[in-house]
């Protein structure tokens, strides 16, 4: 198998993971489109090598077929990929619009639990103390 | 058998209904069931004695090979009549203790599930039947306990019994699934037919009695005991003392048999038992609440149940029944008694109670021979199943057999000594001498004008009283009852007789010793009480269980502050280092190399590239559009490789795909600013460029060892031969989504369906109002 | 939008609007045997109402067509379900296909599957779901729809 297809897949990934990482909601989608993007790919390349289309008749006996599983299992997740790319986007916008802001807050509730944690744990220094 | 269990949940579920309609004789209606249970208890009795124990199964979970069985002998009979016969006696009574309150519906209602899942409990043969029921008996005692919901000291006691015994109920489960895989069967009968051994039977053992011990209140798991009290009395008389709390003295009668020859066994059970019967007695004699009183009174007796069946003697056992049923008949008239005095004098403090013994001296003579009994005086049923005790204890031969005889003759003194402090407190003269709180000096003592307790009220406890003078002075009524469950938990019958006098021997000098010195311990009672204020409080239980509550909220709120602070991108890189590193290192260890190669193909070089190129131009973009664009770009590098990998349906499907999704970008973000806003980053880039290179070298190592890991040939083999014979079209790929694998088709269109509209309804939706706006627009319509 | 419409683009969509929707109908019936299928060919739909909408805004679009698309939804499930019911119906597994001969005198004998109802199902759905987001993102115009007075 050619190191380049996984090298493809492994640079899509990582990028897509920096974007991930990000706090800007749009950054985050275009993170996951490219995610999207190398698990596809992944399913191809971990599917087989590379041959002639899989349609009866476009190949003779003797040709190496592509793999058609990988290929129609891809095929479901690029359209559902798409599916979910839509609906963030519409999150984004909806949170553009309510906001002004592109940006992913922390959630309120968890920063209180932290902060009660917080609470706890510093009692609990001055207890061993 | 399923059919009587089953009533006991069909008449509950009617009886809320009815109640509305018949007011507090509902409890006479709902007395119908255990009564139509004992009576058909009576009449499997005289079956067994001839046809043996009576089974009856039924497949529960047949997938899991779960059979749910009953069995009934004579030890459960034993059980039956006090859960049924008993149960009579306090639906009887609760229909005279309560009014008509809105409650009692509910409490009728709850009460009779209790009644049936107790039933259950000691006919399942199946252990995990048996949890089920025993887990039923802990909610529904929980349901009553809290059944005045108002009352925070209910709620509060409701849920430590709930969490104690629910605690104790999962390590026996544990148990008993050891066990269960130990011995290769669920069944109780074959179980204790057949005991397996090694190491694991020690923890499973471990493990039940921990269950047994939290559900018999026995120290330290006591505390949730008192704390019941608060319970309306019919419950307190009937689960937390003559029934619910014995299914642990039960389940360690049903096993010691089989057991007790186990290392940990006897003595666990016995030094369980012998402590839980000295403290409780000792804390008994402090108590100036008659609930209470009694309260740890149950606990002493159960730890002396407990100790009996643990030693395992065959006289033990013999004598542990007899105690079974013994205290259940005692318990329950007393609990009954605190029940119609606090009723009718609205105090159960035995400081102020006063004057009793001659408002209602039938009451308090008939309170005198049930406390008789429990303390052990002829010529009473108590008194008869303390001679056994003592008669069994004594000859044990084991080496330490004197010294817990001795310890309970102790406890029996003080078992003596706080049932006088109980009459006394009760029906006796006020004892102004006692009080040293301010507040009740000066009063009256309660209970001279108390009203007088109807007939019905006191029916039952007459009938209880009745019992174990009957009993006693006639033990031949009972005793091929208790022959009859002694056989059925030993296996051998026996040609030991119950009988009131066994002649002079050690077991009647031991009784003696114990009246005495309880009437002597009673007579001091001044010095016992100022010798125990003074004396260094030990550590309760109470406190033990608060701080263990108080200190597992404080370690949740530490460790939920700490894991969950709100940022998503650390979530997300938990996440994500968590995926790299648990699957990561195993990969590392034995991964398998494929044979490898460059790249197929200079075309792939070429379009390789640019991918790679657009994708990281696109992470540091700062425009907007720019970023989709290039992401787009990446998308029609797929389409490309596609291509050259032979997947042309996959080349369209992309490329429209990329052509649309930019299209939907841009109409998304045209109203966002053009460049990324850049919000102040808490955490360093590097953190995250670190995390994302290292999310990249997985999914390269992973990549390869997914391709070298493969041994099998692809299953598409067979997708190519039957493409046409089945699918009849020639595109293998379409033929897959649409006919073999259509079903994951079927579930993708619903998938994108709903997004759609979720897309739609995202876009479209309104704030929800505040409510201050909602009221303002309500005006608004107004004016 | 609408001020700043290009001719150029309005022709160029309008010659190219039922060239793509006639490619999206070759591509779903011919997708058993050549490349294509229900999603390829949706999708191609997708774009032609897509260069639709791009060209001359929403009312082109609802110009175009008049059936909401959510519509298109629905009826793209009930083909899906329906086609899986029938061989269920008769004694098949859910979505066994089935294959149909049918004589169409003039053009001469056409064998397919019964997938192909299937397959018009997914079609559908694809190209309900697109117009769906087109329509709803399309007319979203940034401001709060709170604030937007009846």
């Amino acid at each position: 198998m050619s190191v380049l297809s996984a090298l493809i897949v492994a640079v899509l990934f990582a990028v897509g993971v920096y974007l991930l990482l990000q706090r800007t909601l749009s950054r985050i989608i275009l993170g996951l489109a490219l995610m999207g993007h190398s698990a596809n790919l992944l399913l191809m390349v971990v599917g087989g090598r590379a041959g002639k289309a899989p349609i009866i008749g476009a190949f003779g006996p003797n040709d190496t077929v592509a793999d058609p599983l990988p290929q129609a299992l891809a095929l479901t997740a690029i359209v559902i990929s798409f599916g979910i790319i839509a609906f963030l986007l519409a999150l984004a916008y909806r949170s553009w619009v309510l906001t002004e802001n592109d940006e992913v807050e922390d959630d309120l509730e968890d920063a209180r639990i932290a902060q009660l944690g917080e609470a706890e744990m510093r009692r609990w220094w001055r207890r061993s103390e | 058998m399923f059919v009587l269990i089953l009533s006991f949940a069909l008449v509950a579920a009617l009886l809320p209904g009815v109640a509305s309609l018949l007011g507090r004789r509902v409890f006479y209606v709902a007395a119908l069931v255990p009564t139509g249970a004992f009576i058909w208890g009576v009449w499997a009795y005289s079956q067994i004695a001839t046809t043996g124990p009576l089974i009856e199964q039924a497949a529960w979970v047949p997938q899991l090979g779960l059979t749910l069985g009953l069995r009934f002998d004579g030890f459960a009979f034993l059980m039956l009549s006090l859960v049924a016969g008993i149960g009579v006696l306090v639906f009887v009574y609760a229909g005279s203790y309560f009014h008509t309150e809105p409650i009692i519906g509910r409490f009728a209602a709850t009460l009779l599930l209790f009644a049936g899942s107790m039933l259950g409990l000691v006919l399942s043969d199946n252990l995990l039947a048996l949890f089920m029921f025993w887990e039923l008996t802990s909610i529904t005692s929980y349901l009553l306990i809290s059944i005045e919901d108002n009352k925070a000291a209910a709620r509060t006691g409701a849920l430590q019994a709930l969490l104690m015994t629910g605690m104790g109920g999962l390590a026996m489960l544990g148990g008993f699934v050891l066990l269960g895989e130990a011995a290769d069967t669920y069944s109780m009968a074959e179980l204790l037919a057949r005991p397996p051994s090694g190491s694991v039977v020690n923890v499973a053992l471990l493990l039940v009695l921990i269950g047994a011990f939290t559900k018999s209140a026995q120290v330290p798991f006591h505390s949730w005991l008192p704390r019941a009290m608060n319970a309306p009395t019919p419950v307190s008389s009937y689960l937390h003392s003559a029934t619910m709390v014995t299914a642990g003295v039960y389940l360690v009668a049903r096993f010691t048999p089989a057991f007790a020859e186990y290392s940990l066994w006897r003595p666990l059970v016995i030094t369980f038992g012998l402590t839980t019967m000295l403290l409780g007695a000792y804390r008994s004699l402090r108590q100036h609440d008659l609930k209470l009183l009694l309260a740890y009174g149950t606990i002493s007796q159960l730890g002396l149940m407990m100790l009996l069946f643990g030693v395992g003697t065959k006289e033990s056992i013999f004598a542990g029944c007899t105690l079974l049923l013994a205290h259940g008949i005692f318990k329950a008239a007393l609990f009954m008694l605190v029940g119609i005095i606090d009723h009718q004098t609205h105090t159960r403090d035995l400081r102020v109670l006063g004057g009793l013994h001659t408002q209602w001296p039938v009451v308090a003579v008939t309170a005198g021979i049930v406390a008789a009994s429990m303390a052990g005086i002829p010529p009473l049923f108590g008194f008869l199943a303390k001679e056994e005790a003592l008669a069994a204890l004594g000859e044990t031969g084991f080496a330490w057999g004197a010294l817990v005889l001795l310890g309970v003759v102790v406890g029996s003194s003080l078992t003596v000594a706080y049932s006088a402090r109980f009459v006394w407190g009760a029906f006796g003269p006020r004892q102004v001498t006692m009080i040293r709180d301010q507040d009740y000096v000066g009063n009256e003592a309660v209970g001279e004008q108390a009203p007088k307790p109807s007939n019905m009220f006191l029916a039952p406890v007459f009938v209880l009283a009745a019992l174990t003078v009957v009993f006693g002075v006639l033990p031949w009524l009972v005793d091929p009852m208790i022959a009859r469950a002694y056989e059925s938990l030993v296996g051998k019958s026996t040609d030991h007789h119950l009988a009131l006098w066994h002649g002079f021997g050690q077991a009647l000098a031991l009784s003696a010793v114990a009246i005495g010195a309880g009437c002597a311990l009673f007579w001091r009672r001044k010095r016992i009480e100022e010798l125990q204020e003074s004396m260094p409080r030990v550590p309760s239980a109470q406190r033990g269980y608060d701080r263990t509550v108080k200190g597992l909220l404080e370690v949740a709120d530490a460790v939920t502050g700490f894991v969950q602070h709100g940022s998503l991108p650390i979530y997300l890189g938990v996440i994500l280092l968590t995926m790299i590193v648990l699957p990561g290192v195993p990969l590392l260890r034995d991964s398998v190399m494929p044979d490898l190669w460059f790249a197929d193909s200079p075309m792939q070089v070429v379009v390789g590239f640019i991918m790679v190129v657009c994708a990281c131009a696109a992470a540091v973009a700062r425009r907007r559009f720019a970023a989709v664009i290039l992401v787009g770009a990446v998308g029609y590098g797929m389409a490309a490789l596609f291509v050259m990998q032979g997947a042309p349906d996959l080349a369209i499907t992309q490329l429209l795909i990329e052509t649309l999704g930019v299209a939907v970008f841009v109409l998304a973000f045209r109203h966002l600013p053009a460049d990324f806003v850049r919000p102040k980053l808490r955490g360093s880039q590097v953190a995250r460029i670190a995390v994302a290179a290292l999310a990249g070298l997985f999914i390269f190592g992973f990549t390869l060892f997914a391709i070298g890991a493969r041994t099998e040939p692809s299953i598409s083999g067979e997708y190519l031969d039957k493409a046409y014979s089945e699918g009849g079209g020639h595109n293998v790929v379409n033929v897959i989504v649409v006919d073999f694998r259509g079903f994951d088709t079927m579930g993708e269109i619903v998938m994108l369906a709903v997004a759609a509209l979720g897309v739609a309804a995202i876009v479209r939706a309104k704030r929800a109002p505040t409510t201050a706006e909602a009221e303002s627009s309500a005006t608004e319509v107004e004016v | 939008m609408t001020q700043r419409r290009s001719v150029i683009l309005d022709l160029c969509v309008q010659a190219e609007f039922h060239t793509l929707l006639l490619l999206s109908l070759y591509l779903l019936f011919a997708g058993h045997n050549q490349p294509g299928g229900g999603f390829a060919g949706g999708l191609v739909a997708s774009c032609a109402f897509g260069l639709r909408f791009v060209a001359g805004g929403g009312q082109a679009l609802s110009r175009s067509i008049s059936i909401p698309p959510t519509t298109f939804l629905g009826v793209g499930m009930l083909f899906a379900i329906l086609t899986g019911c029938v061989s269920l119906l008769s004694g098949h597994e859910f979505l066994e296909s089935a294959i149909l001969s049918v004589d169409l005198m003039v053009i001469g004998k056409v064998k397919t599957s019964s997938v192909l109802f299937f397959d018009i199902g997914v079609y559908l759905v694809v190209l309900g779901m697109s117009l769906l987001v087109l329509e709803q993102l399309g007319e979203a115009d940034g401001s709060d729809p709170d604030e937007v007075q009846p």
